[in-house]
Order: C-alpha cells, then structure tokens, then sequence
C-alpha cells in the first residue's frame, strides 16, 4: 500500500508538471503567433520546465547565419515576470527586438555567424514558489 | 504539443501588438561557463528547411537535381528503419524546395508505412494525410511545417513508449541526410559564407553524446550505429574551430562524400 501510495504521489507530481508545462506553451505559441502571419515558421519542437524566482536556465540553440528567428517565452502563472536574452556562444548578447506583454515575452535575433547560441531564460518575480515556463522559436 | 500549436495558431488568439520592453536590461555579457550542466538544455535539432531556406537566399539551387530516385528500402532492423525514416523525412524538406508534389505525396505515404514498422503509424497518421492535401494544392509552407510535425510526432510517441534512443536515431537520420544535401549544393557554388552553414559543433557533439550513451544494447552495438558514430567524430574536426572561422572546400567534399556514403548504408540495408 505504501508503494502504491509513493508511486501515486510521484505520478501525479509528474502528471501536474506536464500540466503547467502544457499550458505555459499554449503562452508561448500565442507570443510566437503575431510572426506567423509575418512568415516566420514556428518549430513544433520546444523547451520547458519549472524556475524558482531569480533562477535561470540557458537552452542550446544552433542558429544559421542569413536567417531571423524569434524565441517566445510563455508562462501559466499569473503575475510572474519572465525574460528571454539570446547570447552568443561567447556570451555577448545578441537581441537584435524585445517584446513582453503579461505572460508572453520574445527576442528577435539575426545572427551574424552560423554556430551555437544560448537562450537564457529568468524568472525575475513569481507569486509562486517554482514558475512553469515554455520555449519555441520561429524562423524565417 | 502539435494540437496546442494548432489550436492557438488556427484560434486566432493574435496579439494586436506586444509592448517593447524598456525596463529590465539584459547584461551585455554574461559569463556561459558559470552555467552548471543541469541549466543547459539539449540542443533542439534544426529541421532541414532551416538552412535551406538560407542556401535559396544566396543563391538558386537546384533542388530537384537533389531528390533521390529512391527513397531506400526497410529491413526488419530498427535502427535501420529509424535511420531510414529520417532520412525520408529530410527528403519530404527537400521535396518541399523543389516543389515536388508527386514526390512529397509518395514521401507522406512511405513516412506512413515506416511508422507502422516501428508501431508509431497512429502518430502520423493524421500528418500523412495531411501532407498529401496539402502538397495536391502545393502550400509548401503548409507541408514544410507538416513534416516538421511528423518528426515532432514520430519521436514523441517513441518516447512515450520509452524508445528514446529510437527517437535520437530519427533525428540522426534526418540531419546526415540534410547534410549531405547541404554539402551537395555548397560544393557546386563553393562560397565561404555559405560553407559556414556547416558550423554546427553544438549538434555534432549533441548526436555524439546521444550515441555514445544508448541505453538499448541491441541498439548501441548495431553496425550503421557504429558506423554513424565514427561519421561523427570524423565531421566533427572538419566543420570549423571557431565561429566564423572558414570551412574550406575541401572539408566541404569530405563532408560530403562521408555523408552520402551513411546514407547509401542506410538506405540499401534493407535491399
């Protein structure tokens, strides 16, 4: 019984993670859709997880020279303030646009060489203890 | 994921405008190396369509000259059929350049039918079909954005069945494949700006690591495994030390020839 229990508990730890994972990208893909409709193609593939307040995660990106791109930042919880800052792989930042309007925020970067870039993303205040959050970029 | 995407793009939930920001300047510079591993994410692989859009801006390749005349034959290997599939995927990127729709519908079909090899065919399903509609009214960014789907899809539902390292070797597939079509077009028109393409030490480390750490043992000691493995270390030396530094021509042919002897392997292990 006690296994039982642990493994629900662990489950439903999981299943609520992915709850606020989902949501927060549904926040992310509505930031990334004022660009589709300035031909921008958003990738189905995407970044998420959970912050404390002030933490910060870097996500590794491969961006092409003569490309645009734009990385959205989306969150479900209210009141939170997040950002998103694009560094090169010698950690100069590169934002080129910045955008945020409540749970939405967004970087536009024009690489000036192919290689690696960091997309770093911080929760700067939060209501709550750990702040989902979500990641997608679109390219054109 | 793809339904979330859909539903707020389709939904019509646009922003009339957001806001710049004025408050909260970013630092200037930050210091990557005070990052520990567990803040850095995996790399999020780019699909084909992104550098090829840039080669269409430097110059006008031929992308039908691309295409292969076979898209390769499936064994009972499922490593081989992953592999596979990714390259028939990357083949559908390429399909959409050379606005092929013949091409991408018999590409739609056979990304079906490798699916179902695997027992991932109810994940793409939808996506074949969709990708033969849309091809029939030739909305290319429409079908470019379907096969970006069916990879998001086909390698999801691997992993939700706990075949991750089946799902790595999808993307593997693809981006040899992407490869070789990238070095393909660089070569006929060598300019050091778009060898530059080629720069992508963060993604050749990505798939290296992947492939070193497989957690299936069938998987891990299977020969075009192996094979890919050592593609990849051999790549790796060829595709620039720093950003910005020049890729010569020569690497460019290299590169070129080592990936599309891998996709050669992959694509007759069936045959």
């Amino acid at each position: 019984m006690k296994r039982l229990s642990t493994f629900l508990v662990a489950l439903l730890v999981v299943l609520t993670a992915q709850a606020y994972v989902d949501d927060a990208l549904s926040f992310a893909y509505e930031a990334a859709s004022p660009y589709v409709k300035k031909g921008f193609t958003v990738r189905e593939d995407a970044w998420g997880g959970d912050l404390g307040v002030k933490d910060q995660q870097a996500v590794q990106a491969q961006l092409f020279k003569g490309n645009e791109y734009w990385f959205c930042l989306g969150t479900d919880v209210k009141g939170a303030v997040l950002s998103v800052n694009v560094y090169d792989s010698k950690g100069n930042l590169i934002n080129a646009e910045t955008t945020r309007a409540g749970r939405l925020s967004a970087v536009r970067v024009e690489p000036q060489r192919t290689g690696t870039y960091y997309a770093i993303v911080t929760v700067h205040k939060s209501p709550v203890e750990r702040t989902g959050w979500a990641l997608v970029y679109a390219y054109k | 994921m793809p339904n979330i995407l859909d539903a707020v793009l389709a939904g019509g939930l646009f922003l009339a405008a957001l806001a710049p920001i004025h408050a909260q300047k970013p630092p200037e510079a930050v210091d990557l190396s005070s990052f520990p591993a567990q803040s850095v994410d995996d790399v999020v692989v780019p699909v084909p369509s992104e550098v090829f859009i840039v080669l269409d801006k430097l110059g006008n390749p031929n992308w039908r000259s691309e295409l292969r005349d076979s898209l390769g034959r499936q064994s009972g290997n499922r490593a081989q059929v992953a592999l596979l599939l990714g390259t028939v995927i990357a083949e559908g990127f390429v399909a959409v350049e050379a606005e092929d729709s013949e091409k991408v519908k018999d590409i739609g079909r056979r990304v079906l039918t490798l699916s179902k090899a695997i027992n991932v065919e109810k994940a793409v399903l939808e996506r074949s079909k969709s990708i033969t509609d849309k091809a029939e009214v030739k909305d290319w960014l429409a079908v470019r954005k379907e096969f970006d789907g069916a990879l998001h899809d086909v390698k999801a539902a691997m992993q939700e069945l706990g075949d991750d390292d089946l799902a790595q070797l999808v993307s593997v597939g693809g981006w040899i494949r992407g490869t070789e079509v990238l070095t393909s077009i660089i070569r006929k028109n060598y300019t050091v700006d778009s060898a530059e393409l080629l720069h992508q030490p963060a993604l050749v480390n990505f798939f290296s690591k992947k492939l070193a750490n497989l957690s299936n043992k069938r998987l891990a000691e299977d020969d075009l495994v192996d094979r890919i493995r050592k593609l990849l270390a051999s790549i790796a030396p060829l595709i620039g030390d720093g950003e910005g530094a020049a890729i010569p021509s020569e690497n460019v042919a290299r590169i070129h020839k080592m990936t599309r002897d891998t996709v050669a392997a992959i694509t007759s292990k069936g045959a």
